[in-house]
């Protein structure tokens, strides 16, 4: 099929929304986070790919084969690494809630009031 | 190849939805490793291979370890009332 | 908004949105043919322009080197809000020394994980150093590299256990270890400032294609990123499992 890994980031990116809807507690939340992250992925590199094209490294081909789009590789590169570092943030502050608040169900916590 | 990328793609289908329908935490963290697993798999065969290294580390290894250490941290950490006093220092100096 | 509203909120925008990006993205090339000129100019004229033979490298932190500035940033802030939160959750003082917890149930740790922890930590800070080093050459890189030795540190806390492990791995070092990476690569982006050159830009002698000096200052901002990168990861795993130790 020819547009088959779009359908399959869309239906990553579908079902971490069910996910993220459907958890009862934080920490399943951010776990359903990351199939989120990893379906702009999936996009991005089904972007670039090319057939019968190689990797964009060409320190054993010579410089004229055929490879694969580099760009994209760049910015999902970076992209894997601080996605790591921003869920241990989000972590910390499952922590902290359930520090200040005793609970760490999304239904059972209310916006603050007075 | 694409036999290859087609399987792979099936098999991510199946562990990410693993990922979000598992209840127990437990489980849901190895669920994570084995999805950080084919996702890196599916990126050598899209010819990435600096993505695979990326995503076999942290996927496989510091996700997962995140996971659970909040998740024993959780457990361990005191339950407090809003209303109390901030926390004190719990190091004994 | 209970539970049922907000199931039925999502099963209405599913049915809403779903069709309209599945139509949006079959209007893309077909999956493998890719049209966009970029990457081809990239691939063929980098190899000559900055001896290199890793594209990716190249665009990662030469060609759009600002991008990698400001991502290295992203995590030194993830990092620093990690910090913030967890130790002003703990009290102020700073995780200068280990929690000892006492009374605590404590199950052996098995001599094959330690075996193995001993054995493999060092082959695995080995391989982190060469990912690091070789970025231009082969796929590798300050990100993948700093990772690895990530990766290595844990096992050597998988092995011997979280005492020994803060024996080795001191907050203050990698505290030094982030600011390091990130100065590293500010003075390589000032340094071409003082010949009149632009920002980041790479003025350094691009040596001989395929050695480990060529490039001219990719393989030094590499070396600041993989620095970062690996004492980020350690710090974060540190508050963390820091966390867990409260009496």
């Amino acid at each position: 099929m020819t547009h088959f890994p779009y359908f399959v980031a869309v239906w990553l990116f579908a079902i971490g929304v069910v996910g993220i809807v459907r958890s009862r507690d934080y920490v399943q939340l951010i776990a359903c986070l990351t199939v989120i992250q990893s379906a702009t992925y999936v996009l991005l590199l089904a972007i670039g790919y090319k057939v019968h094209a190689g990797a964009p490294i060409f320190s054993d081909h010579p410089v004229g084969s055929p490879a694969v789009d580099p760009v994209v590789q760049a910015l999902v590169l970076t992209d894997i690494v601080v996605g790591a570092a921003v869920t241990a943030l989000l972590l910390s502050l499952v922590i902290q809630l359930r520090k200040r608040r005793g609970t760490i169900a999304p239904d059972t916590l209310q916006p603050m009031s007075d | 190849m694409s036999y290859l990328i087609n399987a792979l793609l099936l098999l991510l289908i199946l562990t990410s939805t693993s990922v979000v329908l598992t209840r127990t935490p437990r489980r849901q963290g190895l669920a994570m490793a084995a999805n950080g697993c084919v996702l890196s798999a599916l990126f050598m065969t899209l010819q990435a291979p600096d993505v695979a290294f990326s995503e076999i580390v942290v996927g496989t290894v510091a996700l997962p370890l995140f996971f659970y250490t909040a998740l024993s941290g959780l457990r361990t950490g005191p339950r407090s009332d809003p209303e109390a006093a901030p926390l004190k220092d719990h190091n004994p100096s | 908004m209970t539970h049922r509203t907000r199931t039925t909120v999502l099963v209405f925008l599913l049915l809403l949105l779903v069709p309209l990006a599945v139509s949006g993205l079959t209007r893309l090339p077909a999956f493998g043919h890719y049209q966009g000129p970029y990457g081809d100019v990239i691939n063929t004229i980098t190899v000559h322009a900055r001896h290199v033979t890793n594209m990716v490298s190249a665009v990662n932190y030469d060609i759009r080197g600002f991008d990698t500035l400001g991502e290295e940033f992203l995590l030194m802030s993830a990092v620093t809000g990690v910090a913030m939160l967890l130790r002003g959750g703990r009290g102020e003082a700073t995780s200068a020394r280990p929690t000892r917890v006492l009374r605590r149930r404590r199950e052996g740790r098995s001599e094959a994980i330690t075996g193995i922890g001993r054995l493999l930590a060092p082959i695995t800070l080995l391989y982190g150093i060469y990912i690091i080093v070789h970025a231009q050459l082969t796929p590798g890189g300050g990100f993948q590299g700093g990772v690895i030795v990530f990766a290595a540190a844990l096992l050597v806390y998988f092995g011997e256990g979280y005492a020994s492990w803060r024996k080795t791995v001191r907050s203050t070092m990698l505290t030094l270890g982030e600011t390091l990476g990130a100065a590293i690569y500010l003075c390589s982006g000032l340094y071409p400032l003082l010949s009149g050159a632009a920002f980041l830009q790479n003025t350094l002698p691009l040596g001989q294609i395929g050695t480990i000096t060529s490039g001219g200052s990719i393989p030094i901002i590499n070396l600041g990123v993989g620095c970062a990168v690996a004492a980020g990861f350690c710090s974060i795993a540190l508050e963390l499992l820091e966390e867990t130790r409260l009496p």
